[in-house]
Order: C-alpha cells, then structure tokens, then sequence
C-alpha cells in the first residue's frame, strides 16, 4: 500500500488573546481520507497547510509523489503551484464572476483567452457536473446544492492530484445533505483523484472516506481504516 | 467668466489622479500587514484631513517654497519653482485629498474576505493575478466612492492652495479663491454665480458617490 | 446661612463686581480699520492714544483697503476707516457708509520697487523688469488692494502692460508683496517705502516708482459707528502734532 499523503506539521499560530500550536503527523494510504475533530482541534490549519496558505507551517508534506513542504531541504512550494485543489466550506465562489468565468479561472492565465483545448476542457466539466443551464449563472442566484458543483468543478479545473474539502456539507440543511452525500461519494468516486476530507459529522466518514484521522488540540490522537465505502 | 471652473477641474483631475494612485497602494499595503508601529503610520497618512489648511499651507511652503528644504534644489538644479503654479495647486489638493482615498481603499481591501484571495491562489494566480482579478473588482466600488470624495474635497481646497499657489486669474485662481476674491473685491453678483456653480458640481458627485456606495453585489 | 456658603456668595459677589468694574474700564471702545500699510505705524498711534485718554481701548482690524470696505458693507462694527487710496473711500461714500462731513486725508506715502536683499540682479529703472531675470513681479490684486491699482496705473504710464502681464503674482495686500519679496519668491514687488523700511534686511529699494495720483491716505467715522464721540476723537489725535509725528517716524509723509 503505497503512501497518498505523508504529512508532519507544525506551526504556531498566534492571534490576540489566542495562540494555538499545531503539531500533527500522520500517513494515509487510502484514496480518501477523512479529518475529524472538534471545532478548533485545527483540522483546518492542517488543509491550509497542505494547500500552501500557512506560511508558519514547517515540517514536510508530501501529497501523491509530489514534496509541497520540507523545512529541512528549504522547499516551500507556493500555493500557486502545488497542485492541490480547494473546496471552501462556503464555496468562496468568486461573486463578481459567473459560473463559467469561475471555472475558467483555472484554467486561464490572466490576460489571456482560453485556447481551443482549454475551452473543451471547461466545456467537459460543465457537462460533468451538469452545470450547463448555469453557464452564466452569478454565484447569488444558485442553491446550496449547485453552489457545491460549481465549487468542485472549480477546484478540479486546473488538475489537481489533490483535493481538500473543508466541511463540504455544512452549509446545507439536513435534508439537501442526504442527498448531496451521495452525489458527492459519486463525483469523487468518478474523478479519480485522492481526497482529505474534513468533517465533523460521522455519516459523512461513512459515506465518503476510506480511513479516517481523529484530531484533537492540534495533535493527531487516532487514525483508522474504516470499511472501505460504497455510494449506496 | 468660467475660467475658474476648468482650471478647478483641471487640478482636482490630476490631484485626484496622483492621491489615488499613492492612496490605493498604500491603503492595499496597510491592509495587508500587522507591524508595530501600523497606527502611527496610520495616524500620520491622516494627519493632512485634520490638520487645518493654513499649517498644511505653511508646510508646503517649508517644503517646496523657492528656499525650502526641496524647493531650493528645485529651483538650483532644474530652475523649477512650484509656488505660484498650478502644479503646486495640484500638490496641495492632492495632499488634502490623500486621507479620503486611503481610508475608503484600506477599508475596502479588508472588506475583501480573505477566502477569495486564498481560492485564487490554489488555481494557480499569482500575488499580482490575485490583485487584479479577484481583489480589486471587489474593492473597486468604496475605492470609486472614496475617489469621488476625494475628488470633492480636492475641488474645494482653499486655504493650503491660496498660501502655495496664490490668487493668479487664468493661472492658479481656482473657484474656490475666485469666490473669495470676488467678496474681497465686494463683487457680490460673481460670487453668487461662482458660489452656484461649485455647489451644483459637490452635489453631483456626492450623490453619484452615494449610489456607488449603496448598490450591493 | 451656613459659613461655607456664606463664603461662596462672597466669593461670587467680588467676581462679579471685577467683571462688571472691568467692563466699564473698556466702556471705551473704538474699532479702527485700516489699510495694512499702517499696521505699524497706527499701533503705534494707538498706544499713544490710549496713553493720552486712560480708559480707552483701540481695536485695530488690518487688511487690504478693499477687504475692509466689504466688511463694513456686510454689516461689521467699525468706528473708524483708514484706506491706503481715495477710491476706496469714494466707494464707501457712495455706498452712504460715512458719517457726513468726517472724511480728512492723513498721510501720503511713496511707491517703490523692491527685490530681495540676496537678489544678483537689480533693476536700474523700470522697464528693467522687461529683462528675462525677472520672472516674477509682484503687487496687491489690483480689484481689491489700492497699492496694485497704484502700480497698473504707473506701469501702463510707463507703456509696461503688456510685457509684465504673465510677470504678475498678486497678493492679497500689500504686507503679502513685502513677504513675498523678503522670502525670495518673487523677484521684484511693488510696496509703499514705509513697508520697505520694515523689512529693511531681507529687501532693498531699486528704485522709487512714479504715481499717476498722489498716494494719499483719507480717514473717516463710519455713520453706524456707536462710538461717535471716540472715533471723533481718534481721528482728531491721528492729524494732531502727536500723531503726525508718529507717522512720520514710519516715513509716511504730511497728506
């Protein structure tokens, strides 16, 4: 069982009348993983960290073959190119950008217009994620449920060989989150490409992730292989 | 007749220009970092908004008088000598105008939630890309408004303007001056007139300024 | 009455008999405005004043001819007004400001060319201002200052119009030429010898300019004046032996 994520971090973080010490290692082999805790155990310092967006972060990381941090040998690749996609709790979808344009922003540099390979490759997620009634769609106007395809399919646009997903369901009320639990166990099931998963809800571990990593005060206190899950 | 009112607009044009390009870089710094020392920066950036016109026109004549610390080299070196000139007009309204664009900049920047920025930086924008595309379409509404403002206030400016740039008909008397003169002068007619026309100019951009600042994403 | 209140109302009681025993000290009020070029000298005469009728106070408002004229226009309360030109106070006369029969001229005064005392160059005579060292000249504005009205008319005399027309920077009385010229901003100004005397190191006279009338200051009691009996007075002090000397001491001239 090869290693998909090799991760030993830590970092102080320091805010007024708070400070808060991340001190987590710990290995997966699983295609996805899901982080669990309490609220402020740091499991999202540990995905700010993998994505590159902690600069207090040392130790080393390693995601799918690829070094994003090692301390040691001063490499600290910026976000920009690590490779790791992104989905934000709130979706964080560009507000003054439609659908498409927020897909696009992946895809295309500034300045520059897609070429013909890219624009099949918008046109092939749009497809994917059945967001063609909503190309032109402005973020304020989607539901939970869309605002989570488009998130997605935006973290996915450049290729990632990771992805990080903050609380996906959160944000949506019990009854969407059912449903969208599968969906969602279906999406990452197609795309193939490794997943950290953080959650504080047990269905959704059950649901989507292969082995799990129990956080708590910034310390990795229990990690296990859960039954390997099916959508259902 | 309307000569003030081009020359006003002239100057508040480029003072509006010049404050804003100093005003949002630095309101885009500031927002960015937390150092000892930040409030006083602060403080001082606006420091030309509170001070009164006459300590800020004595300054400037310190400054960039024909025998001030800068103006002296200005007139040795390259016979420049910016005191009873438009450009000066256009130093002093810009000085005034500083604060406006800073503050309305600074505090658009923060608004931006910082999720956005850090979204564009896992697709693969760079620091300059993220600025561009994400940051300043969302900051450019209380960035405009802030501009307006200052605009306003750079089209008004008297008193650092009289002490730098003089009361030059055609040359640097600006309708704020030209009222004042004309009162001097005891021409009541043409104060009135001059009065109407800057009064009308204000309420346009305080109320086009207004809207930007309502209307909502 | 208890003796700490007691103590209070005597306290009270003395605080107001010294305000009301220093307000009438000051029954004797008289408000003077006049052209700038007298600041020092009318100081002067107003400390005399006050020496020869204790009891008096002079508040002096200085400021170009023009600015004056407006004030008392909207309504301040002046006793007295002393221009720096006849035609301010012709205005004045026509707008029925003065008190009838009030008006006396007092003084006259010398046009001069000055530059600043660490100026190269020096203009021998007028026209010398033509020359492209002097950039920049400068004189009252001439709507509301009299000293600017005095140097057009000199310098259209000289046929000088046209060529010092972008040469001008205005100032808003004739103190502010005097400081333009003592700071070095300016390379030349037109004030009156008695504002030259005062900034006698940082300026130098070039030449003595040539008026078209005679600069000939006139002082009148304004008609809305409250303190008719004072302002009489004052008037009569500045023509008196005592006050002609003063001026004199400034260099103003006999009117």
């Amino acid at each position: 069982m090869t290693t998909i994520l090799e991760l030993r971090v830590q970092a102080q973080l320091e805010s007024p009348g708070r400070s808060f010490l991340l001190d987590a290692s710990f290995n997966s082999t699983t295609q996805r993983t899901a982080l669990v805790g309490a609220s402020g155990s740091g499991k999202s310092t540990v995905l700010m960290a993998i994505a590159g967006l902690l600069p207090q972060a040392r130790g080393y990381v390693r995601v799918a073959d690829k070094v994003l941090l090692d301390t040691e040998h001063s490499v600290d690749l910026p976000a920009r190119e690590r490779g790791v996609g992104l989905v934000f709790q709130d979706y964080a979808l560009f507000p003054h950008m439609t659908v498409e344009q927020n897909l696009a922003f992946g895809i295309c540099r500034l300045g520059k217009r897609p070429n013909e390979a890219e624009r099949d490759r918008i046109d092939a997620l749009i497809r994917q994620f059945d967001l063609e009634a909503l190309r032109g769609a402005w973020p304020r106007h989607l539901s939970g449920g869309q605002r989570q395809r488009v998130a997605l399919a935006r973290a996915l646009a450049p290729q990632p060989h990771f992805l990080l997903l903050d609380e996906p369901l959160s944000a949506l009320d019990a009854q969407l989150r059912v449903r969208l639990r599968h969906e969602l166990a279906e999406m990452l099931e197609r795309v193939q490409v490794p997943a950290l998963l953080v959650t504080h809800d047990l269905s959704d571990v059950e649901a989507l992730a292969q082995s799990v990593i129990h956080l708590d005060k910034g310390r990795v206190v229990d990690s296990a292989i859960t039954e390997s899950a099916t959508p259902t | 007749m309307l000569t003030p009112l081009w020359l006003t607009l002239k100057i508040a044009l480029l003072a509006t220009l010049m404050a804003g390009v100093v005003g949002i870089a630095l309101g885009w710094w500031m927002s960015q970092r937390r150092f000892a020392g930040k409030n006083l920066i602060d403080a001082l950036l606006m420091l030309p908004m509170v001070l009164p016109p006459t300590v800020l026109g004595y300054y400037l004549i310190v400054v960039i008088g024909r025998n001030g610390v800068l103006g002296q080299y200005l007139d040795r070196w390259f016979g420049i000598n910016l005191m009873f000139t438009w450009q000066g007009a256009v130093i002093a309204a810009s000085l005034v105008s500083l604060p406006l664009i800073y503050k309305a900049a600074r505090a658009a920047f923060e608004d931006v939630d910082g999720r956005f920025l850090h979204a564009a930086r896992t697709l693969g924008a760079g620091e300059f890309e993220t600025f561009v595309r994400v940051t300043l379409p969302l900051a450019v509404r209380g960035i405009t408004a802030g501009l307006m403002l200052a605009f306003a206030r750079a089209m008004g400016e008297f008193g650092a303007t009289l002490m730098i740039a003089g009361n030059l008909p055609g040359k640097t008397q600006t309708l704020s001056i030209a009222i004042y003169d004309a009162v001097q002068a005891g021409n009541d007619a043409q104060a009135l007139w001059l009065t109407l026309v800057i009064s009308v100019v204000c309420v346009v951009v305080l109320v086009v300024s207004g809207r930007m600042l309502q209307a909502k994403h | 009455m208890t003796t700490s209140s007691s103590r209070w109302l005597g306290k009270f009681t003395l605080l107001a008999a010294l305000s009301i025993s220093s307000a009438t000290l000051h029954a004797q009020e008289v408000v003077v405005s006049a052209a700038a070029s007298l600041t020092n000298a009318f100081q002067a005469v107003g400390q005399a004043f006050e020496k020869s009728r204790p009891g008096t106070k002079v508040t002096f408002n200085f400021a170009a001819s023009g600015p004056l004229l407006a004030q008392i226009q909207q309504g301040a309360p002046v006793d007295v007004f002393a221009s720096a030109d006849q035609e301010t106070m012709d205005r004045a006369a026509k707008a029925n400001l003065l008190a009838e029969g009030t008006r006396a001229d007092f003084a006259r005064n010398t046009l001069v060319l000055i530059v600043p005392s660490t100026a190269t160059a020096v203009p021998q005579k007028l026209s010398d201002l033509g020359n492209a060292q002097y950039k920049r000249v400068s004189t009252g504005t001439p709507s509301s200052v009299p000293v600017g009205r005095y140097t057009m008319a000199s310098v259209q005399e000289a046929g000088l119009t046209a060529t010092l027309e972008p040469k001008w920077i205005y100032g808003e009385s004739v103190r502010q030429v005097l400081n333009y010229v003592a700071r070095g901003e300016v390379d030349a100004g037109f004030v009156y010898r008695t504002d030259a005397l005062i900034e006698k190191d940082k300026t130098r006279i070039a030449l003595t300019v040539p008026t078209t009338t005679p600069v000939s200051y006139p002082i009148a009691q304004i008609a809305s004046s409250k303190n008719a009996a004072l302002g009489k007075d004052f008037i009569a002090f500045v023509r008196s032996d005592a006050g002609q000397q003063i001026l004199d001491s400034f260099g103003f001239s006999k009117p």
